[in-house]
């Protein structure tokens, strides 16, 4: 006799452990919608989307550090000088985003509650590979949203795992969803240009490599990036020195995740940077 | 044959009767709450018996392991996608126990032409403070035993489970005379590792009502360890992350292990 109870699937047997599939299942996730296209003559652009910008992450001795301003902007406006674009996963991995917000917390959602659900059904830890492809898989049902203009998301993932080779492991990706894995440092977003040339002076011809760098050296390069960045791209947010808001800046080590208080960033900003 | 009401609730005892054989052997499992959380403890050799459901909730199941699995796995998804959809704050193990699992495990054990679930399980969610702990039972026909206070009982702080009610009641038993839910981590495992060995000495069917003696149970509890590893979780209290499950060794266990 049909069992069939109430909210059971009987044919899920788990197996894979696939977090967005159960949510497809259930309703839950849906495919990504496929707008009309705009009509000859029709107006092309309608609304501003909400945007975050200016994001970095590069390897240090103390592990990955990952920071982000704090500027949300749609078009030219800007949103909300408070918003989080450094997000953490799981205990050891860090997803950082530039592009839609909306898209990308959502994303970061799905992401944190597939490397749980896989951990819990599974009895065993997603591999670092395993953690890196899901986020593509994601960014790849998106695409949909991207190409109809809405949505892109392009975010950076850092993550540890030691006793692996290198042990501190940091991604960058596209908005398709294609990952590159990045040596020393990567940055994302509409002020990347300017912190990817800061990034690449200082691991070459800086005082020391980037890698060799201690916690508040690399604090102080991070901030500095972002604050230039900031100089020439309005839609980054940089230092506040006004509202004394600061980036966002965590740090993934063996040990695991940690926030910097606002407090240190500010004496290092205060010492170094102002 | 089962339209006639009387057949029907022949049919039923019988299948009680199986189910309870079945599960008679399952080996113990205690769970405690004290101050840093909640202690999940059994001894075994083989399959595990304790599980993470969620942020704050735990498991530990006696029974088929296919059974247990299909359990587990419905009380995975059910607690992920309250949490997806809503919040982690929104997922309640009294909701995922009473609403989703019980009525589903009934139905199934009543359906007498189908097969019912053999399992047994103990879920645990753990609070901010140990008067807020939860702890369910729930039985193969969808019943629920929890640890609040009725007017049979005072709130417990501890759950118990067992092959047979013989074994889980001395267990009960013996956890109220020796538990409070203020006791250190060391404190618990031992009152756990107490209680699982005189759950596993008394699982045979009987009417013994009496605790054994100290010495008795300290000699059962070092025969078993001989061969046997303790399998344990704790859920920890301390509300700075969200996931609380953390597995325990063997290993870091028995260092701390007192006779």
């Amino acid at each position: 006799m049909e069992r069939a109870p109430v909210g059971f699937d009987q044919n899920s047997s788990g197996a894979a452990g696939d977090f967005p599939s159960l949510l497809r299942r259930k309703g839950l996730l849906g495919p990504a919608a496929i707008a009309p296209m705009p009509q000859a003559g029709a107006a092309q652009k309608i609304w501003e989307q909400t945007e975050a910008t200016t994001i970095l992450a590069f390897k240090f001795s103390g592990g990955v550090l990952v920071a982000g301003d704090r500027r949300a902007t749609a078009g030219n406006t800007v949103v909300y000088d408070r918003a989080d674009k450094v997000l953490e996963i799981d205990r050891h991995s860090i997803m950082a985003i530039a592009g839609v917000p909306a898209t990308a917390w959502e994303m970061a959602r799905v992401l944190e509650h597939s490397l749980q659900y896989f951990r819990r059904t599974q009895l065993q830890e997603m591999s670092v590979d395993g953690k890196v492809r899901a986020l593509s898989k994601l960014l790849r049902d998106n695409f949909g949203f991207v190409m109809q203009g809405v949505g892109v998301v392009v975010p950076i993932f850092a993550t540890y795992k030691g006793n692996s080779k290198p042990e501190a492991r940091l991604y960058f990706y596209d908005a398709m969803g294609a990952q590159f894995e990045a040596t020393d440092y990567a940055a994302t977003g509409s002020g990347s240009p300017a912190v990817r040339g800061i990034l690449y002076y200082e691991n070459h011809w800086g005082a020391k490599p980037l890698h060799k760098l201690s916690e508040n050296e690399a604090v102080s390069v991070a901030l500095r990036a972002l604050d230039t960045a900031a100089e020439s791209d309005t839609a980054t947010g940089g230092v506040d020195r006004s509202g004394k808001i600061y980036p966002l800046i965590k740090i993934v080590s063996r040990e695991g995740i940690t926030t910097l208080p606002e407090s240190k960033i500010a004496a290092v900003f205060k010492e170094t940077v102002a | 044959m089962i339209e006639e009401p009387y057949r029907w609730v022949e049919a039923i005892a019988n299948r009680r009767e199986y189910l309870e054989a079945q599960l008679a052997p399952g080996s113990p499992i205690a769970a405690l709450g004290f101050r840093d959380g909640i202690l999940f403890l059994t001894v075994g050799q083989t399959r595990q018996k304790i599980f993470e459901i969620y942020d704050r909730i735990a498991m530990g199941a006696i029974g088929h392991p296919g059974d247990i699995e299909r359990l587990r796995m419905a009380a995975i998804e059910l607690a992920s996608t309250e949490g997806f959809t809503r919040s982690a704050a929104d997922v309640s193990l009294r909701r995922l126990v009473h609403y989703s699992l019980s009525p589903v495990m009934k139905s199934a054990f009543e359906q007498i032409n189908g097969p019912p679930y053999l399992a047994r399980m103990l879920f645990a969610e753990v609070g901010r403070r140990p008067e807020e702990d939860l702890f369910l039972r729930v039985e193969y026909d969808g019943e629920i035993a929890t640890n609040g206070a009725t007017y049979a009982q005072a709130r417990q702080d501890f759950a118990a489970l067992s092959g047979t009610q013989q074994s889980r009641e001395l267990m009960e038993q013996f956890l109220k005379d020796q538990h409070t839910p203020d006791s250190t981590f060391e404190a618990a495992l031992n009152s756990a590792l107490d209680a699982w060995s005189i759950g596993h000495m008394f699982l045979q069917a009987g009417e013994t009502k009496k605790l054994p003696e100290r010495a008795a149970v300290v000699q059962h509890r070092q025969e078993q360890l001989v061969n046997a590893g303790i399998e344990a979780a704790v859920l920890e209290r301390d509300g700075s992350r969200a996931i609380r499950y953390r597995s325990l060794s063997d290993k870091e266990l028995r260092a701390l292990i007192r006779d």
